[in-house]
C-alpha cells in the first residue's frame, strides 16, 4: 500500500543454472563434480561482490546420495531402514527443531538422527556469515507401515505444518525433506560451495542428478533461504504473471480434492505459497503441491508452462486439445523461464513460449546428460559428444529416470496427448459464443439512448474522446498515435473530470524481465477467454471441460446475448451450471456503502441462488443514478469473493460505459473481470457516424473496428509486461495505482502498487456528484458534449504543462524571467509543486556558488534521434550542449562519422533496441554509452519508421537501405533478464572502455529493485525518466497512462540504492519535464546528480507542441525530414545557450537563498523540501517521494568496474596493437578459449576503430586461431580486418553488433543436428561475415543490417527485424521466420518442405531461384557457398556444390514483399 | 488535414473592382464546399491550438475545420454555434489577420488556414441546408432585460435564449443590429444577415422593441425591477477628433455619422444630414477599420478622390490587412507617415513624420518631421479616429459603480457591475473594440447570468 518503504529492498532475481543427469541413473560422485563445475563456470550469470565470495546464492539439489547418507548414519549409530528421508533445514533460533520434530512425531515420522551438517566458515564472504543459520539434517522414518507414496505424502504435509508454525521466522526455512532429494545450498559461491559443504568432497557422496543455480538478485540483501534450487525447480528468468498466478492458486485452492491427503490435511497445508518467497519459489510451491497430490511430472509441469497453442496452427491437433482442455483450470505461469524440475524420479527442463531464456543441452556417448545456460561448462572431448543442441521456443526435455530415456518434446507431446481423450471431452462439452452467433455487431437495439449524450458526458465521451480516441478507431482498427509527451496533471492533482481508469499507471517490464512483441510475435499471444468454473485441478475428467469460450473478453450484444441465454430458464440453452444475475452498479448516495451493499447481493446471489455469471451492469444510470465506478466495483467484489472463498465459480462481466479505450479495459481485466461489454464505445460509434450515410455493412465494419482496437491494444498493454495471454493477465493488479487512499487500495486493489495515498471513497464521491450534475443538469444546446482538453490543449480543459501561453513564450520570448514566473505560477499540478524550500541555513552571498559552468556539466540533452528530428535541430542542440560544456546525445538512430571529434559530436551514444548505426566507431566516440532499456513516452514498446520516411540520410545513418521500414522491437534482444544486461554492459565497457555505460529506466513503482540491480550489473550510471517524456510517435494510451512521474521513480531509486548501498558506486540522472531551476534543484534534493532535458530544448527551437511529429509534417522544420519544411526551420544555438545560461543562474540563485554554494551539496537532501501548507495537498502522503534514509547521497567512484577484469583480452590487445597501430604488419595468433572468456575480440575492434573509425584494416590484418567453446557475445562489435576461426562453438549473441571482419565456426560435429551458437547471434550487425558449419539458436540474425551469413540450421524467429545482409541457412529453421524483416535477403535450403510453415508471411515472401529470371541470385548464392566451403569444408555444403543443380531447387529466397532492388553484391563483406 | 504542404491558401474569389463599387453589396464571396474543405484540409490540428486561445471566444476551430473536412457540416455547424452568437457575422467582420488566423501555427511559414472564410462557409451552408441555432424554448429559467442591440447584446441574448432565459431587448434605433447594422458598411456585411439572426431569436422567444431609448422612452429602474437581470450594451458611439484648429469646420465629419447616415439611406430609412461625397476629393484621417471603411464608402458614394491619411507606415495600421489590400483595389490612395495639423476650407494641413526606436510597450513613436508641412487639399475631410464611450445619463443615475475616467466598474469575468442584477459589456466598457470582443463579453455574461439565476 501507499507507505512503500519495503519497496525500497525488494527484489527480483534472475541466473544462470542447469542441470546434469546420468541417463541410466547410476550413481557417481563425477556427477556432482560435473554439476559444481558447471555451476562454477557461470558465475558471470550471477552477483559477484568483490571478494570473490559474496554473491547472492546458489546451490544444488541432488539426488538422495544414498551411499553418503547410509554410511553418515552408520557412523552416527543409525542403520537407515530402506525407506527413510532427509530434511535439510535452516534455523536461527532455538527450538525450531524441537518444533519440527514434534510434527514428526504428530504425522508418523519417526526421527533416527539429527546431524549439523559439517561446515567450513572459510568459505563464506562477511554478509553470508554474519546471517549463517544453523545448518540441520534431520533423518526420519516411517514410524509404522506405510506405502512409499503416503511417506512422501507426510514428508510434505510435515513441513509445511511446520513452516506454518515458524512463519513468524522468515529465516527458519527447510530447503528440503525429501525421501528423493537433498538441497545444498545458501550464501556462497559456486568455487566455494564444496569448501563450505563438506560432505560434498566425500567420494562416497554420489548422485545420479543435481540441478544446480546460480543467482543474480538485484539487491544486496541476500539470504541464505532464497537460495535456488527449490524442492523442485530451480528457474531462470522472472515470472512476469506471478501476481495473477498467486491470485489464482488461492482461487484453485477452493475446490481442491485431493487422493492423497484427506480434507483435514489439505486445511493443514494451506496455504500452498509461502510468503515473502520470489516468484520463482511460488511456482515451486505450486508445481511441488501438485507432485505431492500425485499429478504427473510432465503434465504439471506443461500446464504451469504450457507452450503457446492458441494460435499456433501448425500445433498437433490432439496436443492443442490436451492444452486447451488444461486452460479451463491452469493459466500460464508467463515470462521469460528456462526451467529445471524434478520429482525425483524423473528429471527436466523447459522453456518459456517465447523463448527468452537460453537452455542448451549436450548428450554424451558416455550416458550424461548436461542442460545449462550456456555451453561449455563442463569439459567434454569432442568425440564423446553424442548431441549438442538447445530447447526452442515452449520446448521441453525430460528424462525418466527408472527407464533411463531421454524424452524430446515430441516424445512428451506423444504422452501428453494420448494419455486421455481430450479432444472428445472438448468436442462434448466446451461451447463457443461465436458459434450461436449468425453475425457480430449487427444488433444495435442496445446502442441506442435518448439521453446518450448526457451519459456520453458522464463517461467523459468529450468530442476530443470521439475524435481522437474513438473515431480513430473505428476507422483504422487499431489505437490511434500521438506524439510529444503528456503534460498534464495526475488525474488525483485534476481539477477537472477524469475517468475512475486515470488513477491507474500500467506496468511494465524492464531489464529483469522482457516485453514482447505483440505484433511480430502474435503467435505466442492469445486473448482466449473462459465462462465457468475453476475446476479440481489434481483430477481430470470429461466434465471438466465444461466451458464456454470466446476468442475475446471484448463482447458485443449477440455474444452477451447468447452468455446470458444460458442462465435463462426459458431458452433451449438453459444450463443452470452457468446461471447468472445482473446486477446495477448504480447508487444514490454513500458511495462505500453501495459498494459494500452491492457485494453483499452478489455474493449471496453466488451462495444461495449458485449463480455463476455476475454481470455488473451500468446502463441504470440516469438523472437520479450515480455510478460506482466500475474498477472499483470490479476490485471489491473479486477481492471479497476470493477472501470469502467463493471465488472459483464466478466469471465476471462488466456491462460498462467506461471503457472505450484499451487501457481502461485492461484495468476492468487486471482486476478481475473475465469480458467487458463496452456498449457506450458501440453507440458512440453509431452517433458519431450517423449523418455520414454509411452502409450498414460499413457501420458494422466501424463498430467492430473499435473492438478489434481494443483486442490488439489490450494484446499491447500486457505484452508490455511480457505476459502472453489475457488469462495469465487478468488479475494481475499490473497497475500502479496513484493518489487513491490506503482504504481503497485495502478494499479493492490490495495487489496492485499504491502511491501518494490520498483520496478517499468522500473525495471520489464528490468527484462523481460533480461529473453527474454537469453530465445530467448543466445542459448544453448547440453541440451537447464537452470539447475534451486531456489529449490536447483546449480553453477551460485540462492543465497542459506545454500549453500555448507557455509553449508561445518559450518559442518567442526574451524574458525568461517572466517565462519562469509564469511556469511556476501553474499551482500545484506535478508533484514537485506540493514542495517549497525549507533550509537549514541562511542565504549566502550568490558569489559564493559554484559557477554556471560547474552547474552546465550537469546538464543532458535528452535522447532525441537524428531522424525523429532534422539534423538542423540536431546539430544545434549538440552544439549548444558541447558549447557549454553539458552532453547531447545521438537518440537511436546512429550519427554521422563526420560529426565525431568535432562540435557536433553527441558525447552521449544511445544503444537501444533497435542498435541502429551502432558500429565500433560509433561506440567509440562517445563519453557514455546510454543504454536505453525505456522511454518515457512508451515503455515497454518498441517503435517504427515507416520506409517512407527512411530518406537516403537515415538510411546512411541506419546502415539500411532508403524506404526499408525500421522496426525497434520492444525488448533489447540481449536484455532478457538482469544477467543479460550485465553482459551488454560488459560489452559496452570492452569496446569503449573509457565511457561512462548509463541505463536509461522509466519511474514505475518498483524501479528503486531494477535500479539497484543494474548498479550490480556494473552501470555507471542510471537515469529515471519521467513518464511524461516524449516521443516522435507512440499509442496515444501508452503517453496518457504507463510509467509514473519522475519524483516518485527517482526518490524510490535513490533510496533503494542507499538501502542496498549501492548508492556510491552510481550516477544517478534524472529527466521529464524540467524546465525551471526550481525543477532542478527539487530533483537534486530527490537524488538527482544530473539532469536532462527534452521537449524544451525543442521549443526553444521553434517547436509549437503542434503534436504532429509522427506525420513527418512538423510545419517549424523540428521534426520533420522533409526538405521543403526544414528550410522553415528558424532555431539557434544562441537561445539553447541563452536558455541554459538562464538556468544555471536560476539555480545559482535558489542555491544562494538556500545557503548552499553547490549542488552537489544538497543532492539527496530531500529533508531540504517540505510539504506546501495547503488544503488539498494535506490529502496525499508525500512520505515516499520526501524519505531520506541514511547513507552517502552522490556516486563516489569514476566508474563502477565489473568484477570480471577480461584479463585474457587484454593479454590479446597487448600481442595485437603492434599490428593496430602499424596494420602493414599482419598477425596471427593461436588461443584456447573458454566460455569464461566473454566478448572476445570487442577490446580489440575497439581498439581499431578509435583509430581508422569503421573503416577498419584491410582484410585478415588480424586473425585468431581459437579452440574451444566461447563465452557470450563472441565477435561482438567485429571491426573489419579482424578475422575470427573458432574450432568449437559459440554461446549467445555472437557476432552482435559485428561490423565488418569475419567470424568462422567449426565445431567438430557439423551439420545441422548439432549447435556451433546460442542465442540472439548477429543482433544489429552492419556488416562483416558470420559463418557457422551447425546450427545457431533463437533469433538468429535479429536486426541484422549487413552482415553476410551461412549457417546450417536455426531455432525460433531466424531473421527477426532484418533490414539488410543476407543470410543462407542449409537447414532446418524454427517458427516465426523473417517477422518484422523489412529488408536484406534469406536463403533457405528445405528439403522437407516444412519452410513455408515457418514463415511469418506478413512482410515476406519466398520464391524459388532455378528459373532464367533468377540467375543472379543463383549465382550469387552459389559463390556464397563456394567461399563457405573453403573457409569451413562443410560435408553438407560440399554435397549441394556437387548436386547443385538438383538441390538448387530445394531452395527458397525469402525477401520482403516490397522490395524491388535486391542487395546483391558479392563484394560486400570481407 | 495536414495538406498544407500540398494546398496554399487560397481566400474566397471577391467580385470585381469595377463591379463592386458599384454597389454596397459584400465583395467576398462565399466558399463552395470544395473550396472550403480543401482549405480545411490544410489544417496540422495542433497539439496547442494557438487560434482557439487567441479567438476571444475561444471557437474551437480545428474541430470544426476537421468536420468540414470530414463532410460532416451538421456536427461542425453544431461546433461552431456552440461557442459564437453568430458565426457568419463574424466570420465577415473579424480582423482575423490579428487574431486566429495570425496566431495560427502555419501563418509564419506557410500562410495560416483561412479560418474565418470557412466560419462563414459552415454557418451560411448549414443555413441552406435547414440547420439552424438551437433554443432551449421549454424551461423558463428567468427574465432578462437587454439594452442595446449591438453584438454584445445579440451574443448575451443568444446564449440566454439557449438557456432557457426569457428575454426582451431594447433598442433605440429603427433597428436592432447597433454597430452590425449601421457601422458596418454593406460591402462587408450584408444587413439581411443581421436581421435574420435577430429573427431567430424572435422566434426563439425574444422581446424586440424598438425605438424605445432607455431613460427616456423607458425608465432604467422600471428594468431592474422587471427583470431579474439587465445587460446593457449600448457600443461606444462618440466619435474622437484631433484636437486640431478648424475641426468644427463643416468640411469636416465624424466616421460613424457617415456612414451611419449611408447605412440608413441604404435601408430607406429616413436620414437627416447626409453627407454627400459624390465628386468630391475625400480624406480619411486614421488607419483602423473603420477609416477602411470610410475610404471604401467614400469609393461607392462616387468620390473624385479618395485618400487615406495615417500616422504611422504600412506596416503598423492597426486594422485588417485585407481591408487594406480592398481598399487599394479600389482606388484608395494612402499617405502614410503624415500627422493633421489643421484644417481650412480648401484641406488638411500636413506634417510628414518618422518613426523612431521602439519604446518599453514594442510600439515606435511617431516624431514630426520639422518643416514638412504641407496642404493636403480635400473638400470632405473624415475623422476615423476611433471611439469613447459616451455614457448615458441613466447608468449615471443608476447607481452603479464608475471609474475616474467615469467608466463602469465590472468583474472582467462575469460582466457584473457593482449591482448584482446588472451586467455590462462590449464596447459600452471598452471603448471601441472588435465586435467578436463584445460577444464575448456577452457570452460571459449570460454565463453568469444563467449560474445567478440557478441559485
Amino acid at each position: 500500500m501507499g507507505c512503500n518503504l519495503d519497496k525500497l529492498t525488494s527484489f527480483k532475481d534472475n541466473c544462470g543454472f542447469g542441470l546434469v543427469a546420468h541417463l541410466k541413473n547410476k550413481p557417481s560422485h563425477q556427477n556432482l563434480e560435473d554439476a559444481i563445475e558447471s555451476l562454477s563456470r557461470m558465475m558471470h550469470r550471477g552477483a559477484v561482490a568483490a571478494d570473490g565470495k559474496s554473491g547472492d546464492g546458489s546451490g544444488l539439489l541432488l539426488s538422495m546420495p544414498d551411499e553418503f547418507m547410509r554410511k553418515t548414519a552408520n557412523e552416527l549409530g543409525v542403520d537407515l531402514p530402506e525407506t527413510y528421508a532427509v530434511a535439510m533445514i535452516f534455523s536461527t533460533e532455538d527450538g525450531e527443531i524441537d518444533t519440527f520434530k514434534k510434527h514428526c512425531a504428530n504425522n508418523n515420522l519417526k526421527v533416527v538422527l539429527t546431524r549439523e551438517v559439517p561446515l567450513d566458515t572459510n568459505a563464506l564472504g562477511k554478509q553470508a556469515l554474519e546471517i549463517l543459520p544453523n545448518i540441520v539434517q534431520v533423518f526420519v522414518i516411517p514410524q509404522c507401515l506405510v506405502s512409499h507414496e503416503r511417506f512422501d505424502a507426510l514428508l510434505y504435509l510435515t513441513r509445511k505444518e511446520c513452516e506454518h508454525e515458524l512463519k513468524s521466522n522468515p529465516d527458519f526455512y527447510i530447503p528440503t525433506f525429501s525421501s528423493k532429494v537433498i538441497a545444498y545450498k545458501g550464501l556462497v559461491m559456486p568455487t566455494t560451495i564444496k569448501q563450505f559443504y563438506k560432505d560434498l568432497n566425500d567420494e562416497d557422496f554420489k548422485i545420479t542428478f543435481s540441478l544446480f543455480h546460480q543467482r543474480f538478485s538485484t539487491n544486496t540483501l541476500p539470504r541464505w533461504r532464497l537460495a535456488q534450487p527449490f524442492r523442485g525447480v530451480a528457474h531462470n528468468g522472472e515470472i512476469n504473471s506471478i501476481d495473477a498466478n498467486r491470485f489464482n492458486v488461492n482461487v484453485k485452492m477452493e475446490t481442491i480434492d485431493s487422493d492423497v491427503f484427506s480434507d483435514e490435511e489439505l486445511q493443514r497445508i494451506f496455504p500452498i505459497l509461502q510468503d515473502g518467497g520470489s516468484d520463482s519459489a511460488s511456482l515451486d510451491n505450486m508445481f511441488e503441491f501438485l507432485i505431492a497430490n500425485g499429478m504427473d511430472f510432465f503434465k504439471a509441469a506443461r500446464s504451469l508452462v504450457p507452450a503457446p497453442w492458441q494460435n499456433s496452427p501448425h500445433m498437433d491437433a490432439d496436443l492443442r486439445a490436451f492444452y486447451e482442455y488444461s486452460s479451463t483450470c491452469f493459466e500460464a505461469w508467463d515470462g521469460p523461464a528456462a526451467v529445471s524440475l524434478t520429482d525425483g524420479k524423473h528429471i527436466g527442463c523447459l522453456i518459456d513460449r517465447n523463448g527468452l531464456r537460453p537452455s542448451k543441452y549436450l548428450i554424451t556417448k558416455d550416458d550424461r546428460l548436461f542442460v545449462t545456460s550456456e555451453y561449455g561448462t563442463v569439459h567434454v572431448d569432442d568425440d564423446n559428444v553424442l548431441e549438442r543442441g538447445r530447447l526452442q521456443s515452449g520446448e521441453m526435455i525430460g528424462l525418466d529416470l527408472n527407464y533411463g530415456k531421454v524424452l524430446k518434446e515430441d516424445d512428451i507431446n506423444n504422452y501428453l496427448k494420448s494419455s486421455q481423450n481430450y479432444s472428445k471431452w472438448l468436442a462434448n462439452d466446451m461451447e463457443y459464443l461465436q458459434e450461436h452467433v449468425e453475425a457480430t455487431f449487427a444488433d444495435h437495439s442496445e446502442y441506442s439512448f435518448t439521453d446518450l449524450e448526457k451519459k456520453q458526458r458522464y463517461f467523459n465521451i468529450s468530442y476530443e474522446v470521439l475524435d481522437q480516441m474513438i473515431e480513430p478507431m473505428a476507422k483504422d482498427a487499431k489505437e490511434p498515435t500521438g506524439s510529444m509527451g503528456d503534460d498534464t496533471p495526475l488525474a488525483c492533482f485534476s481539477t477537472k473530470h477524469r475517468n475512475f481508469t486515470d488513477f491507474f499507471r500500467q506496468k511494465f517490464a524492464q531489464v529483469t524481465n522482457p516485453p514482447i512483441d505483440p505484433y511480430r510475435e502474435k503467435i505466442v499471444m492469445s486473448l482466449n477467454t473462459g465462462f465457468g468454473h475453476i475446476h479440481n485441478v489434481l483430477k481430470e475428467q470429461d466434465s471438466f471441460a465444461k466451458r464456454i469460450k470466446a476468442t475475446s473478453p471484448i463482447l458485443m450484444k449477440e455474444k452477451m446475448d447468447v452468455l446470458v441465454s444460458y442462465g435463462d430458464e426459458n431458452h433451449d440453452r438453459y444450463d443452470s451450471y452457468y446461471k447468472n444475475k445482473t446486477f446495477s452498479t448504480s447508487f444514490k448516495t454513500n458511495l462505500k456503502v453501495s459498494l459494500e451493499s452491492l457485494y453483499q447481493d452478489v455474493k449471496n446471489s453466488i451462495v444461495n441462488d449458485k449463480i455463476s455469471i455476475v454481470l455488473l451492469d451500468d446502463r441504470s444510470l440516469s438523472s437520479s443514478e450515480k455510478l460506482i465506478p466500475m474498477p472499483l466495483a470490479i476490485g471489491y467484489i473479486n477481492q471479497h469473493l476470493k477472501s470469502d472463498n467463493v471465488r472459483q465459480s464466478v466469471s465476471i462481466v462488466a456491462v460498462t460505459g467506461e471503457v472505450y479505450d484499451p487501457h481502461s479495459a485492461a484495468v476492468l481485466i487486471a482486476f478481475g473481470a473475465t469480458a467487458i461489454y463496452p456498449y457506450m464505445m458501440y453507440s458512440s460509434v453509431i452517433s458519431h457516424n450517423e449523418r455520414k450515410n454509411l452502409s450498414e455493412k460499413a457501420l458494422i465494419k466501424k463498430i467492430k473496428n473499435t473492438q478489434i482496437s481494443i483486442n490488439g491494444g489490450l494484446m499491447k498493454i500486457m505484452s508490455k509486461m511480457g505476459i502472453a495471454t489475457v488469462a495469465s493477465y487478468r488479475n494481475s493488479s499490473l497497475f500502479d495505482v496513484i493518489g487513491l487512499s490506503d482504504e481503497i487500495i485495502s478494499d479493492c486493489f490490495e495487489k496492485a502498487n499504491s502511491d501518494l495515498a490520498g483520496l478517499c471513497y468522500e473525495d471520489i464521491e464528490k468527484r462523481i456528484e460533480l461529473s453527474h450534475f454537469d453530465a445530467f443538469v448543466n445542459d448544453k444546446t448547440m453541440f451537447p458534449l464537452e470539447m475534451g482538453g486531456i489529449y490536447k490543449y483546449i480553453d477551460g480543459g485540462e492543465y497542459h504543462d506545454f500549453g500555448p501561453a507557455i509553449t508561445k513564450a518559450i518559442n518567442h520570448t526574451k524574458d525568461l524571467k517572466g517565462l519562469k514566473t509564469l511556469i511556476e505560477g501553474r499551482d500545484k499540478k506535478f508533484i514537485r509543486d506540493f514542495f517549497d524550500f525549507k533550509s537549514d541555513k541562511k542565504e549566502i552571498s550568490i558569489d559564493n556558488v559554484e559557477s554556471k559552468n560547474e552547474i552546465f556539466k550537469r546538464f543532458a540533452a535528452a535522447a532525441m534521434s537524428c531522424g525523429s528530428i532534422s539534423v538542423e535541430a540536431h546539430e544545434a542542440i549538440a552544439i549548444a550542449m558541447n558549447t557549454i560544456g553539458g552532453s547531447s546525445n545521438s537518440g537511436e538512430g546512429g550519427e554521422d562519422a563526420a560529426r565525431f571529434g568535432t562540435l557536433k559530436n553527441s558525447k552521449i551514444k544511445q544503444v537501444a533496441s533497435g542498435r541502429f548505426g551502432v558500429t565500433p566507431a560509433y561506440l567509440r566516440s562517445a563519453d557514455e554509452l546510454q543504454i536505453k532499456v525505456a522511454q518515457g513516452a512508451k515503455p515497454g514498446e518498441g517503435g517504427q519508421l515507416p520506409g517512407s520516411k527512411v530518406n537516403a540520410m537515415i538510411a546512411t545513418l541506419r546502415h539500411t537501405t532508403e524506404g526499408v521500414t525500421l522496426i525497434s522491437p520492444p525488448p533489447h534482444h540481449d536484455i532478457y533478464s538482469i544477467e543479460d544486461l550485465a553482459q551488454l554492459i560488459f560489452d559496452l565497457k570492452q569496446v569503449n572502455p573509457k565511457a561512462t555505460v548509463t541505463v536509461k529506466l522509466v519511474s514505475t513503482i518498483g524501479v528503486g529493485t531494477i535500479a539497484a540491480g543494474v548498479a550490480k550489473a556494473y552501470a555507471d550510471k542510471i537515469i529515471i525518466s519521467g513518464a511524461d517524456g516524449g516521443t516522435g510517435a507512440a499509442p496515444l494510451t501508452s503517453i496518457k497512462h504507463t510509467g509514473n512521474a519522475w519524483e516518485l521513480g527517482l526518490a524510490e531509486a535513490h533510496n533503494s540504492l542507499k538501502a542496498n548501498h549501492l548508492r556510491e558506486m552510481v550516477h544517478v540522472q534524472a529527466d521529464g519535464g524540467l524546465k525551471t531551476g526550481i525543477d532542478v534543484v527539487k530533483a537534486a534534493m530527490l537524488g538527482a546528480e544530473s539532469y536532462a532535458f527534452g521537449t524544451p530544448l525543442l521549443t526553444i527551437l521553434g517547436c509549437k507542441i503542434l503534436r504532429i511529429c509522427h506525420t513527418n509534417k512538423c510545419s517549424v522544420g523540428v521534426a520533420t525530414q522533409n526538405e521543403e519544411l526544414r528550410e522553415k526551420f528558424s532555431g539557434t544555438v544562441e537561445r539553447l545557450i541563452e536558455y541554459f545560461d538562464f538556468l544555471a543562474q536560476d539555480v545559482r540563485e535558489i542555491l544562494a537563498s538556500l545557503g548552499y554554494s553547490s549542488l552537489d551539496e544538497i543532492i539527496g537532501r530531500s529533508d531540504l523540501l517540505e510539504v506546501i501548507d495547503d488544503e488539498f495537498a494535506k490529502k496525499f502522503d508525500f512520505q515516499n517521494v520526501l524519505r531520506r534514509i541514511d547513507g552517502i547521497d552522490t556516486c563516489q567512484v569514476k566508474s563502477n568496474d565489473p568484477y570480471d577484469k577480461n584479463e585474457e583480452s587484454h593479454e590479446l590487445l597487448k600481442k595485437v596493437m603492434g599490428t593496430i597501430d602499424d596494420p602493414s604488419k599482419p598477425i596471427t595468433i593461436n588461443a584456447e578459449i573458454g566460455n569464461l572468456n566473454r566478448s572476445f575480440g570487442a577490446l580489440t575492434s575497439g581498439e581499431i576503430a578509435a583509430r581508422y573509425g569503421d573503416a577498419g584494416l584491410a582484410p585478415d590484418t588480424i586473425n585468431f586461431n581459437l579452440k574451444g567453446v566461447a563465452g557470450q557475445s563472441f565477435g561482438a562489435f567485429l571491426s573489419k580486418g579482424v578475422s575470427i576461426y573458432l574450432d568449437g562453438a559459440g554461446n549467445d549473441y555472437v557476432g552482435k553488433g559485428m561490423s565488418g571482419g569475419k567470424i568462422i565456426i567449426n565445431p567438430a560435429q557439423q551439420g545441422e543436428e548439432f549447435s556451433g551458437a546460442g542465442n540472439t547471434c548477429l543482433y544489429g550487425a552492419t556488416g562483416g561475415k558470420l559463418y557457422v558449419r551447425a546450427n545457431v539458436g533463437e533469433r538468429f540474425a535479429v536486426r541484422n543490417s549487413g552482415c553476410i551469413t551461412i549457417v546450417e540450421g536455426t531455432g525460433d524467429n531466424a531473421c527477426e527485424y532484418m533490414t539488410g545482409g543476407i543470410m543462407v541457412t542449409l537447414g532446418r529453421t524454427g517458427i516465426n521466420f523473417g517477422a518484422g524483416m523489412t529488408g536484406g535477403l534469406a536463403f533457405v535450403y528445405d528439403k522437407d518442405r516444412e519452410f513455408i510453415d515457418n514463415m511469418n508471411q506478413e512482410l515476406i515472401e519466398h520464391v524459388r531461384i532455378d528459373t532464367d529470371d533468377e540467375e543472379t541470385e543463383r549465382i550469387y548464392l552459389k559463390k556464397l557457398l563456394k567461399d563457405y566451403i573453403v573457409e569451413t569444408k562443410s560435408e553438407k555444403a560440399q554435397f549441394i556444390m556437387d548436386n547443385f543443380r538438383a538441390e538448387i531447387r530445394n531452395f527458397w529466397m525469402v525477401k520482403p514483399k516490397n522490395m524491388t532492388v535486391l542487395p546483391l553484391n558479392p563484394f560486400e563483406g570481407e | 488535414m495536414l495538406k498544407f504542404t500540398e494546398i496554399d491558401r487560397a481566400n474566397p474569389s471577391k467580385r470585381g473592382v469595377m463591379e463592386r463599387i458599384k454597389d454596397f453589396r459584400e465583395v467576398y464571396e462565399v466558399y463552395e464546399e470544395d473550396q472550403a474543405i480543401d482549405q480545411a484540409e490544410r489544417c496540422m490540428q495542433c497539439g496547442d491550438p494557438y487560434c482557439h486561445t487567441k479567438c476571444p471566444l475561444h471557437n474551437i476551430i480545428p474541430a470544426w475545420l476537421k468536420q468540414v473536412a470530414n463532410k460532416d457540416l451538421e456536427l461542425a455547424f453544431n461546433i461552431s454555434n456552440e461557442t459564437s452568437p453568430f458565426p457568419e457575422i463574424l466570420g465577415r467582420i473579424c480582423p482575423q489577420d490579428v487574431l486566429c488566423e495570425g496566431d495560427c501555427s502555419l501563418n509564419e511559414t506557410h500562410g495560416a488556414i483561412s479560418i474565418g472564410s470557412i466560419e462563414t462557409h459552415i454557418t451560411e451552408s448549414g443555413f441552406t441546408k435547414g440547420l439552424k441555432p438551437k433554443f432551449n424554448t421549454n424551461s423558463t429559467k428567468g427574465k432578462v432585460a437587454v439594452v442595446g442591440s449591438g453584438p454584445a447584446g445579440m451574443s448575451v441574448a443568444y446564449f440566454l435564449l439557449r438557456e432557457g432565459v426569457e428575454v426582451h431587448m431594447f433598442e433605440r434605433a429603427n433597428k436592432a443590429g447597433g454597430l452590425l447594422t449601421y457601422g458596418i458598411p454593406g460591402f462587408k456585411l450584408e444587413k439581411q444577415r443581421v436581421q435574420r439572426r435577430i429573427d431567430f431569436m424572435i422566434d426563439a422567444g425574444m422581446k424586440l422593441t424598438l425605438n424605445c431609448e432607455v431613460g427616456k422612452d423607458i425608465s432604467f429602474e422600471s428594468l431592474e425591477n422587471d427583470y431579474d437581470s439587465v445587460f446593457i450594451g449600448i457600443g461606444a458611439t462618440k466619435g474622437k477628433f484631433a484636437g486640431i484648429n478648424g475641426e468644427d469646420g463643416n468640411n469636416v465629419h465624424l466616421a460613424m455619422d457617415f456612414l451611419t447616415a449611408v447605412q440608413k439611406r441604404e435601408l430607406d430609412e429616413e436620414v437627416e444630414n447626409f453627407i454627400d461625397v459624390k465628386a468630391k476629393k475625400v480624406v480619411v484621417v486614421g488607419g483602423g477599420d473603420t477609416a477602411m471603411d470610410c475610404v471604401r464608402t467614400s469609393v461607392r458614394e462616387g468620390a473624385s478622390s479618395v485618400k487615406c491619411l495615417y500616422r504611422r507606415d504600412e506596416a503598423n495600421m492597426p486594422g485588417s490587412k485585407k481591408e487594406v489590400v480592398n481598399s487599394k483595389e479600389e482606388g484608395v490612395e494612402f499617405v502614410f507617415n503624415v500627422s493633421p495639423v489643421s484644417i481650412e476650407a480648401s484641406g488638411i494641413n500636413l506634417q510628414k513624420t518618422t518613426l523612431s526606436e521602439a519604446d518599453e510597450s514594442g510600439r515606435q513613436r511617431v516624431s514630426i518631421i520639422d518643416g514638412s508641412d504641407y496642404l493636403e487639399e480635400a473638400d470632405v475631410i473624415i475623422m476615423a479616429l476611433g471611439f469613447d464611450q459616451e455614457l448615458p445619463q441613466f447608468i449615471k443615475d443608476s447607481g452603479v459603480e464608475l471609474d475616474k475616467w467615469g467608466g463602469v466598474i465590472i468583474n472582467l469575468d462575469t460582466k457584473q457591475t457593482s449591482k448584482n442584477k446588472v451586467y455590462c459589456g462590449g464596447d459600452a466598457v471598452r471603448g471601441a473594440d472588435l465586435a467578436v470582443t463584445a460577444a464575448a463579453d456577452g457570452k460571459a455574461a449570460a454565463k453568469a447570468i444563467v449560474a445567478s439565476l440557478n441559485i
